[in-house]
């Protein structure tokens, strides 16, 4: 008897995986908790079922391309460009018809062909102490000025394996070329004020530290600090930094996305779209932006007020994201080249 | 009689070569990678990272064996040859630490190391030393992670090392000591040297986790071999060449492994039989007493107390509100299928051990050590194989689905934890004296029921033992699951990955200690069922 009841429940766990009607299924690498809200009014909404395998972006990739024709994914969902190019440049992607979304989305959040949209925004800046850096200083300052010598020891970033990184080098290339980047990269690296370690929120606790005087990191980390959710360690390291949105006087402030694309096999195709409509919305863009501190793709929402107040009108970079997926792998070996850890 | 006795042989013959095939079939597709042609990137890796990868690899096996060694067999020889105040205890707490993964450890190291984390901080309040005062300068360096690996990963030499000081006849040790050894030299010259099968055993596992391992290394930034590799897949988008240096990596584990064996020779390990008159342990007191029990508590305390306060004080204060309804069937999730997986890797390495044993031919023990290479390979890189050889199945049966189903993830926790079931039973193997079998063979007792009679009830720790290592490495398993799984489909090792992948350990603790509850389920059967052995004995 307890063998079979043992065997009953087994049974039950093997079958109660396995579901079809109406759904739309997600692969994604954001593994945000605020996510499964947005997955959740979804269904509330519309009756639709959203199921999701969450994951690394890379590998989520390949689990599509090895699935082939059988695949049950419909949208891939990620924080990262350069894994949108990627599935597209394969071919994996398939365009995304709706003339509301593309009425939303600004041409160089897209992808070519509109194969894939960005949901949200993220701007990569720099965190700065007041106490170490003079206003002189940090006006008008642009990524290419950190390469200059007096901000030698004063810099703190982390790893160039991080996905910010890799995009933020793209596109220098993509503005200056292989060779300058590389000479701007060799000058940048060596004002690091330590071996880079730790993820953004680490380095702008290094800035409030004083271990290091300026930081680069993503807008959004700061608005997780401020929120207090991360303890009152860094609330505290968050209150003593000041932003800096960099290149305003030329091109702007390096931008990457969230983003989503619609894969070729689809077996949900029309929830799909429904589904990244629904992301771009009025009121989930505003759930979007308040729980994950982003910049929403659509203009008449306001940020986070935490992110607000450190300004909304300043200048985007417009490169294509797309030139990030593309230029990536140039990225990787220039600083591997220039030493950068 | 006759017919019958031909028909089993050729089943415990095909059993280890069918099950080869499973298991070697995705690292096969790995291996692949090596046919096709090395581009581009290569120029790159040589010209600027490789020797660095190389290099770091090299220091951390090092300095990580060296370390586990110590701790491993230096802990299984004092709890096994000392009685001393906590002793019992220590004996079975020794083997928390498995419970932690090592990039967990790492997480709350820097929280309690870095230049302001919690041991600096208090440090300063206590002594009121000024807010420049730093003890633990950055320990986010390789001799950080050798730290962090060596208390994580140091169980599986002193499980494996105790259960061989355990079974060590007395006689040799006293032989040892009337021809004049001290205690040290029987240390030293008998004792190790008899247990070398054991901790080579152990010690190899502890290499190929650290060599595969990407979460602790990269959150102390070091660059090591695995880290080059998925910098190459994520950042070059090179999978191929991200598959060449994997298949690399492999060799160069798989030629170590044949140097063992054949350095290993022809010297037989199997027990002469009879005499398993234990020793009696000493007992100890005063200084000597006090020194045993340090000695043993500090590595419990680096790899499992310090790590668990540091988790449990985040826990409590950011994120209690995990433990809800959706935790309960994550919990349940993780538990089934940790305890499937262990009973069924257990079986199947027990099947393989007892068929190996029964003809012993060269090929065959030269076969029993490829199937444990899948454990060096970095998970994600083993769980693309595994991707790759479900696929080609499914299409070969068009619409069968082992991708994403729940007996798909079940064959990759086998292909996976092998190398840890089949560890404890080569062993245990060992220890069952040949002249058991040959008895055995007079009184007919063969096949199934030689192994369900005679070698079963011997193997019972042996079982339990690997049961306890899958069941744990399975419930910290991450790659495999995050890709293989079905869709809705979490595990406690998911939960807490969702929130480390970016450092927000605070709510990732919540899960990291169900993580640890869990694992520590098995882990108390098992000391259980080791006093209990000793009792009966």
């Amino acid at each position: 008897m307890k063998k079979f009841k043992f065997l009953l429940i087994v049974y039950i766990f093997f079958i109660a995986c396995s579901q079809n009607g109406n759904e739309v299924n997600i692969y994604t690498s954001r593994h945000y908790d605020s996510d499964d809200e947005l997955y959740a009014l979804f269904t509330e909404k519309t009756g639709i079922k959203v199921n999701v395998i969450s994951g690394n972006g890379a590998a989520l990739i390949e689990r599509i391309k090895s699935e082939g024709d059988n695949s049950p994914a419909d949208i891939y969902f990620t924080v990262d460009a350069g894994n949108l190019w990627k599935v597209q440049s394969e071919g994996f992607f398939q365009s995304i018809s709706s003339d509301k979304i593309n009425m939303i989305v600004p041409e160089n959040l897209r992808g070519p062909n509109n194969e894939w949209i960005g949901i949200a925004k993220r701007a990569r800046v720099v965190f700065y102490n007041p106490k170490k850096v003079s206003i002189d200083e940090i006006n008008d300052l642009s990524y290419e000025d950190l390469s200059n010598p007096k901000w030698k020891g004063r810099i703190a970033i982390r790893s160039s394996n991080n996905m910010y990184n890799q995009s933020l080098v793209a596109s220098l290339i993509s503005n200056h070329g292989i060779d300058s980047t590389e000479i701007w990269a060799k000058g940048f690296s060596s004002n690091f004020a330590r071996k880079p370690q730790g993820n953004d929120r680490a380095q702008i606790i290094a800035v409030a530290n004083e271990e290091a005087d300026l930081a680069i990191a993503n807008s959004y980390y700061i608005g997780l600090m401020l929120s207090g959710t991360k303890g009152s360690d860094q609330l505290e390291a968050a209150k003593k930094v000041k932003i800096h949105f960099p290149n305003q006087n030329n091109r702007g402030t390096h931008i990457n996305i969230s983003g989503a694309g619609i894969l070729k096999n689809s077996p949900n195709y029309k929830n799909a779209i429904k589904f990244l409509e629904f992301l771009l919305s009025e009121e989930m863009q505003k759930n979007i932006v308040n729980n994950s501190y982003e910049y929403p793709i659509l203009e008449n929402i306001d940020p986070h007020l935490l992110i607000k107040n450190f300004g909304t009108d300043f200048k985007e970079d417009r490169t294509s994201v797309s030139d990030y997926g593309e230029l990536n792998p140039d990225a990787i070996k220039l600083m591997d080249r220039v030493g950068w850890k | 009689m006759k017919v019958f006795r031909k028909k089993t042989i050729s089943f415990w013959n095909i059993l280890p070569i069918i099950v080869l095939i499973l298991f070697l079939a995705p690292i096969i597709f790995i291996f692949t990678s090596l046919f096709s042609n090395f581009n581009d990137n290569w120029n790159h890796l040589y010209n600027y990272v490789l020797i660095e990868y190389i290099s770091n690899s090299i220091y951390l096996i090092l300095g990580i064996s060296f370390l586990t060694l110590i701790i491993g067999t230096g802990t299984a020889w004092v709890v096994t040859n000392y009685n001393f105040y906590g002793k019992n205890i220590l004996e079975s707490i020794l083997i928390l630490p498995l419970a932690i993964p090592p990039y967990i450890l790492a997480y709350t190291f820097t929280g309690l190391f870095d230049l302001n984390g919690t041991i600096n901080i208090i440090l300063r309040n206590i002594f009121i030393f000024d807010s420049n005062f730093i003890l633990f300068n950055n320990i986010r360096n390789i001799y950080g992670a050798i730290v962090v690996f060596s208390f994580t990963l140091y169980p599986y030499v002193y499980i494996i090392s105790r259960t061989a000081f355990l079974s060590q006849s007395i006689s040799l040790i006293e032989a040892g000591r009337t021809l004049g050894l001290s205690k040290f030299q029987v240390f030293h010259k008998l004792s190790i040297p008899l247990i070398r099968p054991a901790v080579i055993a152990g010690l190899s596992l502890v290499i190929m986790e650290a060599l595969s391992d990407f979460g602790a290394v990269e959150h102390f930034s070091i660059v090591t071999f695995t880290t080059g590799i998925f910098r190459t897949w994520y950042g070059m988008y090179d999978l191929k060449t991200a598959m060449q240096l994997s298949s690399l990596l492999l060799l160069f584990i798989t030629f170590f492994i044949l140097l063992e064996k054949y350095s290993r020779g022809n010297q037989i390990y199997s027990k002469p039989g009879g005499s398993s008159n234990r020793y009696k342990m000493k007992k100890i007191s005063g200084l000597k007493s006090l020194f045993a029990f340090s000695f043993c508590i500090f590595p419990v305390l680096i790899g499992f107390i310090l790590p668990m306060i540091q988790l449990i004080f985040w826990s409590i204060n950011y994120n209690l509100s995990f433990f809800d309804k959706k935790f309960i069937q994550i919990a349940f999730n993780t538990i089934l299928i940790s305890l499937l997986a262990g009973l069924i890797c257990s079986f199947i390495a027990l099947l393989i051990n007892f068929s190996l044993r029964l003809k012993k031919t060269k090929l065959k023990i030269y076969i029993n050590s490829f199937f444990s290479i899948g454990y060096a390979l970095p998970g994600l890189i083993l769980a693309i194989g595994i991707l790759k050889f479900f696929s080609t199945i499914d299409d070969l049966f068009s619409n069968f689905i082992l991708t994403g189903s729940i007996f798909g993830l079940l064959i990759a926790y086998l292909i996976k934890s092998y190398a840890l079931a089949n560890s404890s039973f080569e062993y245990g193997f060992t220890n069952i004296s040949s002249g058991i079998d040959d008895s055995a063979k007079i009184l007919k007792s063969s096949g199934w029921n030689l192994l369900r009679r005679i070698h079963f009830p011997l193997l019972k720790t042996s079982f339990l033992t690997s049961f306890l290592l899958v069941f744990t490495e399975v419930v910290k398993e991450l790659p495999a699951t995050l890709i293989l799984r079905p869709f809705n489909f979490d595990t406690l090792a998911v939960s807490t990955y969702i929130y480390a992948a970016e450092e927000r350990m605070y709510q990732a603790a919540t899960p990291a200690i169900a993580i640890v509850i869990v694992g520590l389920i098995p882990i108390i059967f098992l000391s259980k069922m080791i006093q209990n052995s000793k009792v009966s004995k």
